[in-house]
């Protein structure tokens, strides 16, 4: 049943909870055969920036490094809200695997024949 | 290359029919849980069954819903054993 899954994050480390559940839910999709997409926006870009979720383990769960390392490998997307991005001044040369600084419009080509969607 | 067998899996459980792999995923849960086992079906041929054993609460739920959506057969069920048969292409 092939279709499109969209996981909405707003956060990076000042709610690990929160971004980690994202890409658990994110991972069900895509290897659920699911086109998935990851939107970072707000506070959530830190994540593009490789590295900076390297310190991110919650209990229960898989380091957030790996749950984003494998969510990319199974063909998952990040797509980067770019004016938040750039105006935290955050080096777009230093993005994980999976990720694409995109504006408005990518997003809503994506979305805009019917997409659900959930949001952390 | 794969191998069938009618064996008891690691739990003493039987299975109800041939079964090519089996995977103990202990209290793995959500997405961690299917995309492991889609990677491990990924090693799988067409037909294949494979017997998983899942803890996790949220697995009866999960599972099915996880081979609905991907085309796989759940083939026979007792949480928290599962069987699973790996789609044609």
């Amino acid at each position: 049943m092939p279709g499109k899954f969209c996981v909405s994050l707003t956060v990076a480390k000042e709610n690990p909870d929160k971004a980690t559940v994202a890409f658990v839910v994110a991972n069900a999709a895509v290897a659920s055969d699911q086109t998935t997409v990851v939107f970072l926006s707000t506070e959530g870009v830190r994540l593009a920036v490789r590295g900076y979720a390297d310190d991110v383990a919650e209990e229960g769960f898989s380091p957030l490094k790996d749950l984003m390392a494998n969510f990319a490998a199974a063909g998952g997307t990040i797509y980067v809200c770019s004016p938040c991005f750039k105006r935290r001044k955050l080096d777009e040369r230093a993005l994980v695997p999976g990720a694409v600084i995109v504006g408005g419009a990518k997003l809503v080509e994506f979305m805009a024949d019917g997409c659900p969607s959930v949001s952390y | 290359m794969t191998m069938q067998s009618e064996c008891e899996g690691t739990d003493g459980q039987a299975d109800p029919i041939p079964v090519a792999d089996e995977w103990n995923a202990g209290d793995m849960g959500c997405g961690e849980l299917v995309m492991a086992l889609r990677v491990r079906m990924g090693n799988l041929r067409a037909g294949d069954v494979i017997r998983v054993t899942a803890t996790d609460p949220a697995a009866p739920e999960d599972l099915p819903a996880w081979c609905r959506l991907c085309g796989h057969t759940l083939a026979a069920t007792k949480h928290p054993v599962y069987w699973i048969r790996r789609k044609g292409l």
